[in-house]
């Protein structure tokens, strides 16, 4: 068997006397998109934030390619992270094009500059934004525009896994359509792995194989996506699944309280 | 039949030289619940905010709501304040920015009831009732207790207490749920729902998500760039919608094409009243945009169930 691209065991995280994450393991194979769901506070983006390298773990390990420890350059040229709100996630002050020239000036010093331009314009091309946008501010872009250059950014270091955030979380019906359109074609484009934090079961369906749900810091039930959304086996997994509005869909008042 | 509870009448908002509502003619009824859908910058919020007359300094208004029958905005000062505290109630989307949060959850859903004359004990006796009603436990203690100690969820069930406290007649709600987690979503609208048919009072509910205002509303409005371009019942929503947008809105979701299929996307981004063309206001990202679409702005035809303001359906009315 082949050494998965990312493996978490045992992850803990604990904030004071606050258990975040509490025992988590999962894997991600080469290539592979693997959901990571659950409500507010149930511990999913601190687990995203230890994987890329944000947060430390209290106990645990994160294994990237089979390896515990990277520095951090190479951590970054390994996972790169998109996080949920483009209007502060993106330089203000800073051009699209600076953005991703700085990205690829840090992970590759010997990247003449007309190489460097020929892979921004490969970059933007990629994430469907007009060349002419290189030049622009983030203040000119929309909402949708800049979600594109921050997917750009992540992707400019030719990481082997992206971390996205709740990366569509904020954005309009219609402008979430074109971006996950986006990330389906870039994966398959680029061969990058997804480890996907969302609370949006309709898009784990969409762009996910496999699924970890998570709730109060723990992992309450793991495997594939059809499996696990079709017929779930845990009681939170089966509320989640149930408390999604759809045709036909009565909402009604829960018998237990959180 | 019946006069409708509220009505809007070719409603024309804008700022300076800004049109932010270009024109929203609707109605609803008593005890009826509307669902307004449309994406950022649609207008929606500020349709709801004339109602209660809560629109940014300097716009002007150009139409008319009444309620009632009673134009709002010729209300005087006295007249509007007692409309907004007892015959309309509000709920927003962030709980947080609502309740006062340095003030007890008791004292703010007495105040209302004190500013209107009930003594002390009957109001409180009152506020605890309410929040019972809504599904929150231990109902003396969170009287006494402060916003930061309530989670999100429960925040949400206090503020809608405290609208139904005053037992109004319609209740605006302007994304009351899109801060909650999905779970509590469903408990906070099954509430709302249960509440508003138990005394009967009009809803008028804003939503992003058609699929959350087709399981609470009985009507469906869906907004885009200042204007409704269609309205239909709920339970036709994906066999009647005909207009461009709600069908385009209707596919974008994922889940409704299968996994790995790629989704129906709308070139283009969601434009707010200024920057919409003169003629249809999707004629700029319309996937069946015809040269008449640009030019003419389409009338609200009734077509099926419902209605829909577009020229493409024009051929079939006739």
């Amino acid at each position: 068997m082949n050494t998965p691209l990312l493996e978490v065991r045992d992850l803990r995280k604990q904030f004071k006397d606050f258990v975040a994450v509490d025992g988590v393991s999962f894997t991600v194979p080469a290539g592979g998109s693997l959901a990571v769901v659950g409500e507010s506070g149930s511990g999913k983006t601190t687990c995203a934030r230890i994987v890329t390298g944000l947060e430390k773990a209290t106990s645990g390990t994160v294994l990237l390619d089979g390896a515990a420890t990277l520095d951090r350059r190479r951590r970054a040229s390994f996972v790169q992270m998109v996080f949920q709100d483009p209007y502060l996630s993106l330089d203000r002050r800073q051009t699209v094009s600076d953005c991703l020239g700085e990205v690829l000036a840090h992970h590759d010093r010997e990247m003449d500059r007309r190489s460097r331009a020929a892979r921004i314009d490969e970059l933007l091309d990629l994430v469907g934004l007009d060349r002419k946008l290189g030049e622009s501010l983030p203040r000119h872009l929309s909402g949708g525009q800049r979600q594109r250059v921050a997917i750009a950014r992540a992707l400019a270091p030719n990481p082997k896994l992206l971390v996205l955030d709740e990366a569509v979380a904020a954005l309009d019906v219609s402008i979430q359509a074109q971006i996950l359109n986006l990330l389906v074609d870039a994966r398959a484009a680029t061969g990058v792995a997804y480890l996907f934090i969302t609370h949006d079961l309709s898009v784990v369906r969409h762009v996910c194989e496999d699924v970890v749900v998570m709730c109060r810091g723990k992992v309450v039930e793991s495997g594939l996506v059809a499996e696990v959304l079709e017929a779930p086996a845990a009681a939170y997994t089966q509320r989640l699944v149930a408390s999604v509005p759809r045709p036909g869909w009565v909402p009604s008042r829960a018998v237990s309280r959180g | 039949m019946t006069a409708p509870l509220l009505e809007f009448d070719g409603l024309r908002v804008s700022l300076g030289e800004r049109p932010i509502l270009r024109d929203v003619t609707l109605s609803v009824h008593a005890g009826e619940a509307v669902g307004l859908v449309g994406e950022s910058g649609s207008g929606k919020s500020m349709t709801v905010k004339s109602v209660v007359r809560l629109l940014p300094g300097g716009s002007t208004v150009d139409g008319s709501v009444r309620f009632g029958g009673i134009d709002v905005g010729s209300l005087g000062p006295a007249d509007l304040r007692r409309f907004r505290s007892r015959d309309v109630a509000m709920v927003f989307q962030d709980p947080r920015a609502t309740v006062n949060p340095v003030r007890t959850i008791g004292d703010f859903l007495t105040e209302v009831l004190r500013d209107q004359g009930v003594g002390r004990a009957e109001a409180t006796r009152r506020a605890a009732g309410s929040l019972a009603e809504v599904g929150v436990d231990d109902v003396r203690r969170r009287l006494s207790q402060r916003p930061y100690e309530l989670s999100g969820g429960l925040l949400q069930r206090v503020v809608i207490a405290a609208a139904l406290l005053t037992e109004p007649k319609l209740i605006l709600a302007d994304e009351p749920t899109t801060a909650l987690d999905v779970t509590t979503q469903e408990e906070v609208v099954a509430i709302l729902n249960e509440q508003r048919r138990q005394r009967s009072a009009a809803l008028l509910f804003i939503t992003h998500d058609l699929e959350l205002a087709a399981a609470v509303c009985d009507r469906i409005a869906v907004m885009y760039a200042g204007e409704i371009v269609e309205i239909l019942p709920a339970d036709r929503l994906h066999d009647d919608a005909r207009h461009p947008y709600t069908k385009a809105l209707l596919g974008s979701r994922p889940g409704t094409v299968p996994p790995g299929e790629r989704l129906r996307t709308v070139p283009g981004t969601p434009q707010s009243a200024l920057t919409a063309p003169a003629g249809c206001v999707f004629a700029d990202r319309c996937p069946v945009v015809e040269s008449a679409c640009r030019d003419l702005h389409p009338p609200m035809l009734s077509v099926g169930s419902g209605f829909a303001a577009c020229h493409l359906l024009s051929e079939e009315v006739r």
